[in-house]
């Protein structure tokens, strides 16, 4: 075992609090867990050694954290600072029918509850996100009733200052027929680690658009993860846009328990310089009549490294399920490195799965087209290269925050060195 | 054969492909405003001569000289070309998803602007000549925020090139084929698109298998390509005697050739 997971464990056993039954549990699970190497297949292509070495620590509430500013936005805004909940930042007045609480202040009734919902959809092969059981400063349970749409995106908003350690996990939960969109975002200076877990419970016809912004970069070290359990006619539409940091890591599960749910995934990744960013996106079809659309783009220069690994896994009920996994890349230096590997399971016999993966270099024919017209072949490399990624961003659902990320992925792909 | 007032001279070029000998000595002369059509079976070498002179990677000049407006055409690289004023009107436009189409059309207008020492273009100015563009290929105003050809029908990939066209107004235009898959109604609306930029500046070259387009733009002159050369030049009542008599003794006479070599 490694230092680093020895100390979380010790820093877990001196936590006493309401969520102790899950504490323990992952406390447990953590001190039988053999710390990945190469060998381990999850951590195959990302080395933990940036967590080994990080000096960050758990540190007290730095106030003048703000979360940036996105430009048109009105969201309700969940703010963990150093990963302390600011309630300061949370608004009095919520839309009706929405609840954003801390854990440990909820009603003994609702405690139970979220105890018992605590690390359900989460599996537990994620190291981390047990590290995140164990360590969560402040659990926050979010509640939208059934048949209610909420208009505002609620924002959650993850700040770090420079040398800090942050441990944040919300839950979210969405009533029969409920409407809600969630952006996650994570800001962190210098060198920080940070793991960053949400569960989401998605109940029959309720509708969840997701995004998650994983923009941090630097000596930044983050593990986290997204994990959906999708009922009967729900729907799902999320947003991963990534950069890379000195470790930059993302799983996600969406778990199809109901029939005829609908799942989209979309991810994008930039990375640049020595970046690494990891997307492990697990889809686990256990019910008939399931869709799944994932496509996922990378564009990687300098000599960054992207892994990605897509499972899709359709069990022996799963009949009728639709499942298709796309993932494009795209290498413009030659010191950059690509790892990628679709992995489909299937067990039933009536679906349709297809999956592609290709790293591909910027199409010859649409060079050439792109030069008729004028343009130089260093600009047209740039111009198909961010179309590459552009479609995704417009196939976000929500216009304030494509119009927004636009122009930063832009700003970050024009400053990328292409050879 | 040639003066310099020519716009266009190709001397004598053979040209290749992967080795196999396509063009075959092939040699023509352009005026400023004149319209040249070039005819001839499939096979013959016609869109090869566009790729040829828009300078696509793997057409290979062996021998012979191409002029531009009084530069060695083959020493440019293909966007000088188009900065100088080539422009080639696809057959089949690729299909470029996630580049809008006014994001390209502003690149291109900028890089052509660029190489010719103007400033760019303002954002609200290229909106405004697209509009018009759009307007006169009957092209709808959504198309311009699509993704570029993406998902275009094949007669809506045609009138994209025009609308270009359109807007980067060249000296010489190259239409390789762009009658082709277009129902009368559309040939007509591409026939009054380059019409309307028939001017004693501008030149263009109609490439086409079928003479229907010519009756709707009136070339100065048809040549008949056959296996990769010229061989037979005259005014547009040649397009229909070649109409009526079709590319049947063409053939032959190509056939002949592959016998005897």
């Amino acid at each position: 075992m490694s230092e680093w997971l020895e100390n979380a464990i010790s820093r877990g056993q001196k936590i006493d609090d309401w969520l102790n039954p899950k504490r323990s549990r992952a406390l447990e699970l953590l001190s039988t867990t053999k710390w990945p190497t190469r060998k381990t297949e999850a951590w195959r292509y990302t080395p933990l050694r940036a967590i080994q070495s990080t000096k960050a620590t758990q540190l007290e509430v730095v106030s003048e954290l703000t979360p940036l500013a996105i430009a048109d936005l009105s969201a309700i805004e969940l703010v963990f600072k150093n990963g302390k909940l600011d309630k300061s930042a949370l608004s009095d007045t919520l839309p009706t029918g929405l609840t954003v609480s801390l854990g440990s202040e909820l009603a003994a009734q609702q405690q139970l509850q979220a105890i018992a919902d605590f690390s359900e959809v989460k599996p537990d092969r994620h190291l981390f996100g047990l590290v995140n059981d164990a360590l969560a400063q402040d659990v926050v349970i979010v509640n939208v009733e059934a048949g209610v749409k909420v208009e505002q995106p609620l924002r959650i908003s993850s700040l770090l200052s420079q040398g800090a350690e942050s441990h944040t996990r919300v839950q979210v939960s969405l009533g029969e027929g409920a409407e809600l969109a969630v952006i996650e975002d994570v800001q962190a200076e210098g060198e920080t680690l940070n793991t960053a877990f949400v569960e989401y419970f998605v109940s029959p016809k309720a509708h969840l658009e997701h995004y998650r912004f994983a923009l941090q970069t630097g000596t930044n070290v983050s593990v986290g993860g997204c994990h959906f359990n999708m009922l009967d006619h729900s729907t799902m539409h999320s947003t991963i846009v990534a950069f890379g940091s000195d470790l930059s890591r993302l799983d996600t599960d969406i778990i199809h328990s109901g029939e005829f749910v609908d799942a989209k995934l979309n991810a994008i990744y930039l990375l640049d310089n020595n970046e690494l960013f990891d997307l492990h996106a697990t889809v686990e079809h256990a019910m008939p009549n399931g869709t799944t659309e994932e496509n996922v783009r990378c564009i990687v220069g300098g000599r960054a490294k992207a892994v990605f690994n897509g499972r899709i896994h359709i069990h022996r009920d799963a009949q009728k399920t639709l499942a298709e996994l796309n993932n494009r890349n795209l290498l413009v230096s030659k010191t950059a490195e690509i790892n990628t590997k679709p992995e489909l399971e299937i067990y039933a016999d009536d679906v349709r799965c297809a999956h592609g993966a290709t790293s591909a270099e910027v199409d010859k024919q649409a060079l050439y087209y792109l030069q008729t017209r004028g343009i130089n072949r260093a600009q047209a490399n740039v111009i198909l290269n961010f179309g590459f990624i552009n479609e995704l961003i417009d196939l976000m659902p929500n216009k304030v925050l494509a119009e927004w990320i636009r122009p930063i992925i832009r700003a970050r792909f024009s400053a990328m060195k292409v050879n | 054969m040639s003066d310099n007032k020519s716009l266009l001279t190709i001397k004598d070029v053979y040209a290749s492909i992967e080795e196999k000998q396509i063009i075959k000595g092939f040699n023509l002369d352009i005026k400023p405003g004149e319209v040249h059509a070039i005819m001839g079976p499939n096979g013959a070498g016609k869109s090869t001569m566009g790729y040829v002179l828009s300078g696509r990677e793997g057409y290979e000049v062996n021998s012979g000289t191409i002029t531009f407006n009084g530069k060695d055409l083959l020493e440019m690289e293909i966007e000088e070309r188009a900065a100088a004023g080539l422009f080639l009107a696809f057959q089949y436009p690729v299909e470029i998803p996630g580049v809008s189409n006014l994001e390209f059309l502003k690149a291109s207008v900028d890089a052509i602007r660029e190489a010719n020492g103007e400033e760019p273009i303002t954002s609200s100015e290229l909106l405004k000549q697209a509009k018009e563009a759009c307007k006169q290929v009957d092209l709808p105003l959504a198309f311009l925020k699509r993704g570029v050809n993406e998902g275009f029908s094949g007669g809506e990939k045609k009138r994209n090139e025009l609308m270009q066209m359109l807007l980067l107004k060249p000296k010489l235009c190259i239409l390789d084929e762009t009658d082709s898959g277009l129902d009368i109604d559309a040939l007509q609306m591409v026939a009054a698109g380059v019409n309307s930029q028939r001017s004693p500046e501008r030149s263009f070259i109609v490439v086409t298998h079928y003479q229907r387009l010519l009756d709707y733009i009136k070339p100065d002159f048809v040549h008949v390509l056959a296996d990769g050369k010229i061989v037979k030049s005259g005014d547009a009542s040649l397009a229909l005697e070649l109409e009526s008599q079709g590319y049947a003794w063409l053939e032959t006479h190509k056939d002949e050739d592959n016998i005897e070599g």
